[in-house]
């Protein structure tokens, strides 16, 4: 479009006049609020100082905005000095603009991981259960109680005693948290700076712990009854041993994220800067 | 692609001057009153056949105001959109003498309208009894008709400043995107209006089956 | 540049006399005076509020006080929830905006100078009018009392029959007439945004905080003027005995719930998006990164914008709209969640990584990203129906709100004056005194709106003047009070760090942060043209560019 200079080069920077027409015409325009309330001389002398500030204004701001120049600034802007070589890379030198974390766990991995970790600490609850109750479906009904209202109300007899559908609902309910939480893992662990499997096999199974521990008595009253929370606490530390190592076993890939478009797609082409 | 000058040469410049800001900002004044009117059209669409006294509006807008007058009185303001076109369409050739002679016909069909307005409010108050603590047809119809009214009104009064300005040969055609920025609020008050005429004259006005 | 023409005005030299410096101000059409009287008063507002609450919380630290009567009490919740929102959150970020936005963008002013003071002047004129009910609530000749109704004036409470004199007008006129103003100020950012923009920087080059405010002055347009009209059918109602909101004739009283929420829902998310704005310029500096995801940022903003406009009816759970309804506006409402989860992830991520200081401002900048979050996650809560419907009217909303708007605007805010008083004073604000206060006020905020989530889980219902002694809210009420004295003690910092520093402070230089957008490319203060040359950027970081030219931003973006 144009290319004429801005016109300050020629003629000084110009800034709108200060006024007091806008203050003017508020006030004007409060006061006739104000008469409603009041007394309505109160909104007759608001409507002459509106009027009266709204002149004023209109000459300010027509034919044309009066303007006027500038006092050039005496302190000037520092000039920002460029400072080469001072950037310092995340990851490598290409990848300037990276985001991190540049290398991710797959979520296959971090669901399969869940899947094994739940199983262990499965059998870790089921072995327990026998060890102190005799029963191998004690900690598989406690479980069940999260979903089955009726678990509340039974008695130790019961409790030890099989039942189908809680088999079945507490191996769902095992089944899915256990993918889900892999999957979480899967999802966090690679932007743990350090300490990974620290992270995942003592940090988490304590939050979880005592999350658990403050909302237990609404989510599963049942279990909150019975619960052992040393057992509980082993539990889900075997559920994050588990996991975590079979997370970090199964190893990284790197995100897409300096991969050319083409490649994204899964183009074959030749010539383009291809992944790692 | 390691140093790129051409890259760095300076881009396009953006317009940068006050009468494109004008007309955003028109725009948004314009914006903000549709979201105005909006609630209070809102409001009389959802108050519609909810009174549980008379009289209604089949009564009031249907007997003692004939229809037509009310059209009538529409028309004279839609078609001044028309005239406020070619009065800008005038001034921006330059021709100042056509630009005052439409202007000033705006001015008139405007204030015609404001005139029929006031009969016919004058018919429903003394005639029929209807005010705004009467029932809920008449809160939502003063409150309604008389907001466009008002907008009307001030729309009027800038154009008829307008007007004495040109005559007093304040306004000539470099002042066009200004003046033309009025048009721009003045078909906005027209188009209202068709929204409103629908809502009160027509949609809010059938007969109670 | 040669000097051309020696400005009219007070000679330079010497100190200027008082009245001549307060004509300056009230004539001045530049955005920063403007800007900077915004927040003045915005604090000073602020101030007022805060007092409101405190004597609100010494009534109920214990059951069964009497410190003030039912209808002060009444008086105090009404004016507290109204100041803050319309004459604390609004002004302060308006204010913000009105300073950042052209600096940002490399532009002289405002499209509209003198609109622009005239919206400033409508706040203030309509905030004096609305604490003028104190003595004119009445009228001119009863006595003053102002207005009791709720920051949401719920009809009928607020016809003619129940709200007797002219207190609820007074609500009515004096958010009227600030209203104008925020609108007309809307007006202006979007045409400034969109018109004055400096060479180079298109659309999506912009800061985003310029984007942010952008969507917000959008939101502003479209759900003021509805708050305006729907006052309007009040005034008549009370004025001219129309039936709007009347239920004997057969008005509704939830038509009004449905207008003012129409504005109410938008509107807390136009006090909070600017706080997003703040956090979002913030963030990055102090981590050295650039922010994660800027195209993201941009659709979250927008789509922010977008579906708050379609989530009133959560407040009107208890009221029995029809299932379907409250599943719509449940399942609208919970999707808000997803662009602001988005924001909040990318605040992560652009931390993630980063070598991250932890100066004053970056300080508040994560203590808004916990406590908002958590604010956000209740907000979650209460968007499910059945849930509400347990909790709602109680103080376990009073605990959400505060978590998002205190815990989370407030400290955005926090942020933003640390990181921008340099620019605008020319002088740094204290940091340790900064680091008292932000550890002052996360333990005193947090102790005070935590307990009153619990409170609220309890039972007890918001805005009660006091409440029987065996209900088990005793102790959760003394601990909210005891907070509000940790947090008056932060407060109190901050007013100490502001004045001390204004005066006192370190001399702040052009770029202190070091910083990339605009503003930090000029002097501090900046002088009234902002910038001695038209700047042109490349990229969203056009300091950067500069300071790193070997590996400038625009071979990436
Ligand atoms: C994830 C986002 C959010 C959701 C899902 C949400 C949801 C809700 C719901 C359902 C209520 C109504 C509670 C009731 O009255 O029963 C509510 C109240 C409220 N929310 Fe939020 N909210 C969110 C974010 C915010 C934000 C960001 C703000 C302000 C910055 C905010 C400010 C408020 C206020 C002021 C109220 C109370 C209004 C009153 O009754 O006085 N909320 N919120
Ligand atoms: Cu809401």
């Amino acid at each position: 479009m144009s290319t004429t200079p801005p016109n300050e080069k020629s003629h000084g920077i110009e800034l709108p006049q200060p006024t007091a027409g806008p203050m003017i015409c508020a006030f004007g325009l409060t006061l006739m609020a104000a008469g409603i309330v009041t007394n309505w001389i109160v909104a007759v002398a608001g409507f002459a100082t509106f009027v009266a500030g709204a002149i004023n204004w209109f000459r300010n701001a027509n034919p044309d905005s009066l303007e006027m120049l500038a006092t050039p600034a005496e302190e000037k802007p520092t000039p920002i000095v460029p400072r080469p070589g001072s950037v310092d890379h995340l990851v490598g030198d290409a990848t300037h603009r990276a985001r991190l974390p540049m290398e991710i766990h797959r979520y296959r991995d971090g669901m399969i991981g869940g899947a094994i970790g739940g199983v262990v600490m499965a059998i870790f609850a089921v072995v327990w259960g026998l060890i102190s109750h005799g029963s191998l479906w004690y900690a598989v009904n406690l479980l069940a109680g999260t979903l089955l209202s009726g678990v509340t109300d039974m008695s130790m007899e019961e409790l030890r005693a099989f039942h189908a559908e809680g088999l079945v609902v507490g191996i769902i309910i095992q089944l899915v948290m256990s993918i889900a939480v892999g999957l979480l893992y899967g999802v966090i662990l690679p932007i743990i700076p350090r300490g990974t499997l620290l992270f995942a096999a003592v940090i988490v199974p304590l939050i979880w712990s005592g999350l658990t521990w403050a909302t237990i008595s609404v989510i599963n009253p049942a279990l909150g009854a019975h619960i052992e929370w040393l057992a509980f606490i082993a539990s889900q530390v075997a559920f994050g041993i588990t996991t975590g190592w079979w997370i970090i076993r199964c190893g990284k890939i790197s995100t897409m994220q300096n991969w050319h478009y083409l490649d994204r797609f899964g183009f074959e082409t030749q010539g383009k800067g291809g992944g790692s | 692609m390691t140093t790129a000058p051409a890259a760095l040469a300076p881009p396009e410049a953006l317009p940068q001057n006050g009468i494109v800001n004008g007309k955003i900002g028109i725009a948004c004044m314009i914006i903000s009153e549709i979201a105005f009117f909006g609630t209070l059209i809102s409001a009389y669409v959802f108050y519609i056949g909810r009174d549980i006294n008379g009289p209604y509006p089949q009564e009031v807008l249907d007997v003692s105001i004939a229809p037509l007058k009310v059209l009538f009185n529409s028309i004279f303001l839609l078609i001044s959109s028309v005239w406020i076109w070619l009065a800008i369409r005038s001034m921006r050739k330059g021709r100042m003498g056509a630009f005052i002679f439409w202007w000033a016909l705006t001015v008139l069909c405007g204030a015609e309208f404001l005139v029929g307005t006031g009969f016919e409010w004058y018919d429903m108050i003394v005639n029929d009894g209807v005010w705004m603590g009467t029932n809920l047809f008449g809160s939502g119809f003063y409150t309604l008709v008389g907001f466009h009214a008002f907008h009307v009104t001030m729309g009027l009064f800038v154009l008829t400043l307008i007007l004495i300005l040109t005559l007093l040969g304040h306004v000539t055609p470099k002042n066009v995107e200004k003046v033309d920025l009025v048009s721009w609020y003045w078909h906005f008050v027209d188009g209202i209006w068709v929204v409103v005429f629908f809502v009160v004259y027509v949609f809010g006005n059938m007969p109670i089956s | 540049m040669s000097v051309l023409q020696p400005p009219a005005g007070p000679d330079a030299a010497g100190p200027v006399p008082f009245l001549s410096r307060l004509h300056e101000w009230v004539t001045t059409v530049d955005h920063k005076k403007i800007g900077t009287m915004y927040i003045v008063c915005g604090i000073i507002y602020l101030i007022i509020a805060g007092l409101e609450a405190t004597l609100m919380r010494w009534q109920l630290t214990w059951p069964g006080m009497d410190v003030l009567t039912p209808e002060e009490f009444n008086r105090l919740f009404t004016m507290h929830g109204t100041t803050m929102v319309f004459f604390v959150g609004m002004p302060i970020l308006l204010g913000s905006a009105n300073i950042l936005i052209p600096l940002m963008i490399g532009a002289r002013d405002l499209a509209f100078p003198r609109l622009n003071a005239f919206s400033f002047w409508l706040f203030f004129f309509g905030s004096l009018l609305l604490y003028f009910s104190y003595f004119g609530g009445q009228g001119l000749y009863g006595m003053g009392s102002a207005p009791d109704v709720g920051w949401f004036a719920y009809a009928p409470l607020t016809e003619r029959t129940f709200s007797r004199g002219h207190s609820t007008d007074y609500w009515i006129l004096g958010i009227f007439v600030a209203g104008i103003g925020s609108t007309a100020t809307a007006a202006n950012f979007i045409a400034t945004i969109l018109g004055m923009r400096c060479r180079g920087m298109t659309l999506m080059k912009m800061p985003l905080l310029v984007w942010i405010m952008l969507v917000d002055s959008v939101i502003i347009l479209l759900a003021l003027p509805p708050l305006a009209a729907a006052q309007i059918l009040l005034l008549f109602d009370r004025l001219l005995g129309a039936h709007f909101f009347d239920a004997q004739a057969g008005g509704s009283a939830l038509l009004w719930q449905n207008l003012f929420w129409f504005f109410g829902h938008p509107e807390v998310y136009i006090l909070i998006l600017p706080g997003f704005a703040f956090v979002t310029e913030i963030i990055p500096v102090f981590s050295r990164k650039v922010i994660f995801g800027y195209p993201l940022m941009v659709a979250a903003t927008v789509a922010i914008g977008f579906i708050s406009l379609g989530v009133w009816a959560h407040h009107m759970f208890v009221v029995g709209l029809s299932p379907m309804l409250n599943t719509i506006f449940m399942g609208s409402t919970m999707l808000v969640g997803v662009p602001t989860g988005i924001k909040m992830f990318n605040w992560v991520a652009t931390m993630i990584g980063g070598r991250i200081r932890f100066d004053t401002p970056m300080l508040y900048a994560t203590g808004f990203l916990c406590q908002f979050l958590l604010g956000g996650l209740t907000g979650i809560f209460l968007a499910t129906v059945p849930f509400d419907w347990q909790v709602s009217d109680s103080y376990f909303v009073v605990g959400h709100f505060h978590f998002v708007l205190f815990g989370g605007l407030v400290f955005a805010i926090l942020a933003a004056v640390f990181y921008w008083f340099p620019k605008v004073t020319g002088r740094m604000m204290n940091e340790t005194l900064g680091k008292w206060q932000f550890w002052l006020l996360v333990i005193g905020f947090n102790i005070t709106f935590g307990a009153m989530h619990v409170s609220g889980f309890l039972g007890m219902p918001r805005r009660v003047y006091t409440y029987h002694t065996d209900r088990g809210w005793d102790f959760w009420n003394l601990l909210t009070s005891l907070g509000v004295i940790v947090q008056i003690l932060g407060f109190a910092l901050f007013a100490l760090n502001l004045v001390h520093s204004l005066f006192k402070g370190k001399k702040a230089g052009d770029d202190p942060w070091d910083a990339w957008t605009l503003e930090w490319s000029t002097t501090s203060p900046p002088p009234p043209h902002n910038f001695e040359e038209d700047p042109v950027v490349h990229s969203r970081r056009p300091l950067w560019d500069l300071k790193h030219p070997d590996d400038p931003d625009w071979k990436y973006e």
